[in-house]
């Protein structure tokens, strides 16, 4: 009766909204990768047979362009609180999140490594974040002139094709990072689940985010581990 | 291996028949493309995609007060640096043994990357249709007749011109020709000069003009954009290494969890299947 001990613990993490803005702007971000590709490197000149030919490729990106732009308006409309806290955190930084790097590196080669502290984005979900909106702006604000050269002096139109690589070149080295963290780091993967259904185990959002957690728990959110009754036994 | 090849005009000669247009047009397999008055003696405003020279015709005030109508074969300038073939995403474009640049048609996807960096504006892309109704695009410019080129013939424009305008010869003697044909014109046209801009690594249509290349509407200084050499020597192998290097760094860390982190040590979470 005082155990839950078999169906974990589950709380939620992601608001509705921000689950659908994350999983549309991860399909589009793969959509406009894979569809720019075979301009990017010779390697993947086949692609254009896959993509039913280079007009349909650049047609394809336009097209993922748009919905590329769209997630961050759902979750602006869908979850206004949600995506203000994610800004507040993002130019928040305190010694903690330094702290974090050191320990996060070791855990990312699977050495011994304590957790630091973290509210609900951890410093490294921050930098992601900050990466991914400058990534993010020069890529949208170089695609537009690349997409109407007519509207713009030529001048900016060459620009826009350097940015728009640099842009891609960055982003896709973060998504990389990304990803891996996600779905194949092993310590991190209930993030991922996280991402899709919005909820995440109880015991791994504690010890990630234990800050959050704590705040929640203070609002009557979340279940206090800690409480005897919530007996499960916890590493130091 | 054949020499560098070199189209001479001296636009001091020429009397705007436009032959080299027709010639252009015909040998070419090129429409007409029928257009508006536009004002002047010149039939198009710029080059096209079906209309690879245009003879352009310029009324210029002279420093002595005179009028001078100034005539010039325009047309791609087969640059040694050239920025079309710097952009191109497919290596579509290429230069020739001649020193030729010529944009491969099976090749080029329609991006048009070489149209808005080439520093003389003479790419156009041209649209297509098959057979389904489906629209194509690709990237039109003169090829100096590459193909009559390689059958020891000379450009058509140059072997039409019948004042002499245009010449067809070995590079440095070329060179050396619109050198002499500037002294002996500077009394009449103190501003004549060589036009065979460095920025661009030299060209293979060589100029001998009247006056400054912005009075025939020509770039003064053109050169390949910082942009696209940033772009394409810099930020494009520059991403590619990070794309790499992030991907080396995650198997890296892969691997390194499974050796090092067999038993799932280090920390205590992923839905409680590891603790110690």
């Amino acid at each position: 009766m005082s155990k839950q001990q078999k169906p974990e613990l589950q709380v939620r993490r992601f608001s509705k909204g921000f689950v659908w803005a994350h999983a549309i702007n991860a399909i589009s971000f793969l959509a406009l990768y894979i569809t720019a590709l075979p301009m990017y490197t010779e390697w993947f000149d086949w692609l254009y047979v896959v993509l039913g030919g280079p007009e349909m490729a650049r047609l394809l990106h336009r097209i993922f362009a748009v919905t590329f732009i769209l997630p961050t308006f759902i979750w602006l409309i869908f979850d206004p609180k949600g995506f203000k806290l994610w800004l507040k955190e993002l130019i928040t930084w305190k010694k903690r999140d330094i702290q974090f790097f050191a320990e996060f590196t070791k855990e990312l080669f699977g050495f011994k490594s304590k957790h630091v502290k973290q509210t609900f984005f951890n410093a490294g979900e921050k930098i992601n974040s900050i990466l991914q909106i400058l990534t993010a702006i020069i890529i949208l604000g170089s695609g537009f002139p690349m997409w109407f050269p007519d509207l713009f002096p030529s001048a900016v139109v060459q620009w826009a094709y350097l940015f728009h690589n640099i842009g891609f070149g960055l982003a896709a080295a973060v998504v990389v990072g990304h990803i891996y963290l996600s779905v194949i780091h092993k310590n991190s993967r209930p993030g991922f689940t996280g991402v899709v259904t919005g909820k995440v185990p109880a015991r791994w959002a504690k010890e990630h985010y234990a800050e959050w957690y704590e705040e929640e728990v203070k609002k009557g959110n979340f279940p206090d581990l800690d409480d005897p009754k919530q007996n499960k036994k916890k590493g130091a | 291996m054949a020499a560098e090849y070199v189209k001479y005009v001296d636009v001091t000669k020429c009397d705007g028949c436009r032959a080299c247009m027709v010639a252009c047009k015909n040998w070419n397999d090129l429409p007409a493309e029928p257009q508006d008055f536009l004002g002047t003696m010149q039939s198009h405003a710029n080059v096209s995609a079906d209309t690879w020279n245009v003879l352009t015709f310029v009324e210029h005030e002279n420093s002595k007060g005179g009028l001078d109508y100034l005539f010039r074969h325009s047309s791609c300038y087969h640059c040694s640096d050239a920025a079309c073939e710097k952009v191109c995403p497919e290596n579509a474009i290429s230069y020739t043994e001649f020193g030729t640049v010529v944009i491969d048609q099976d090749t080029c996807v329609g991006c048009g990357y070489c149209v808005q960096n080439c520093p003389f504006d003479v790419i156009s892309l041209k649209e297509y249709k098959d057979k389904n109704g489906k629209e194509y695009r690709k990237a039109h410019k003169c090829t100096m007749c590459t193909d009559r080129l390689e059958e020891g013939l000379q450009p058509a424009c140059v072997t039409t011109c019948h004042t002499g305008a245009m010449e067809f010869g070995g590079k440095d003697a070329m060179i050396e020709k619109a050198e002499e044909r500037v002294k002996e014109i500077k009394d009449r046209y103190p501003n004549a000069m060589v036009y065979n801009p460095e920025g661009v690594g030299g060209t293979h249509t060589i100029y001998v003009l009247a006056e400054r290349p912005s009075v025939y509407g020509m770039p003064e200084n053109p050169k390949v954009p910082t942009s696209a050499v940033l772009w394409k020597d810099y930020a494009q192998p520059i991403g590619k290494m990070m794309i790499g290097a992030t991907t080396m760094a995650v198997v890296g860390a892969f691997i390194s969890n499974k050796l090092f982190n067999k038993e799932g040590n280090g920390t205590h979470e992923d839905g409680g299947e590891s603790d110690e």
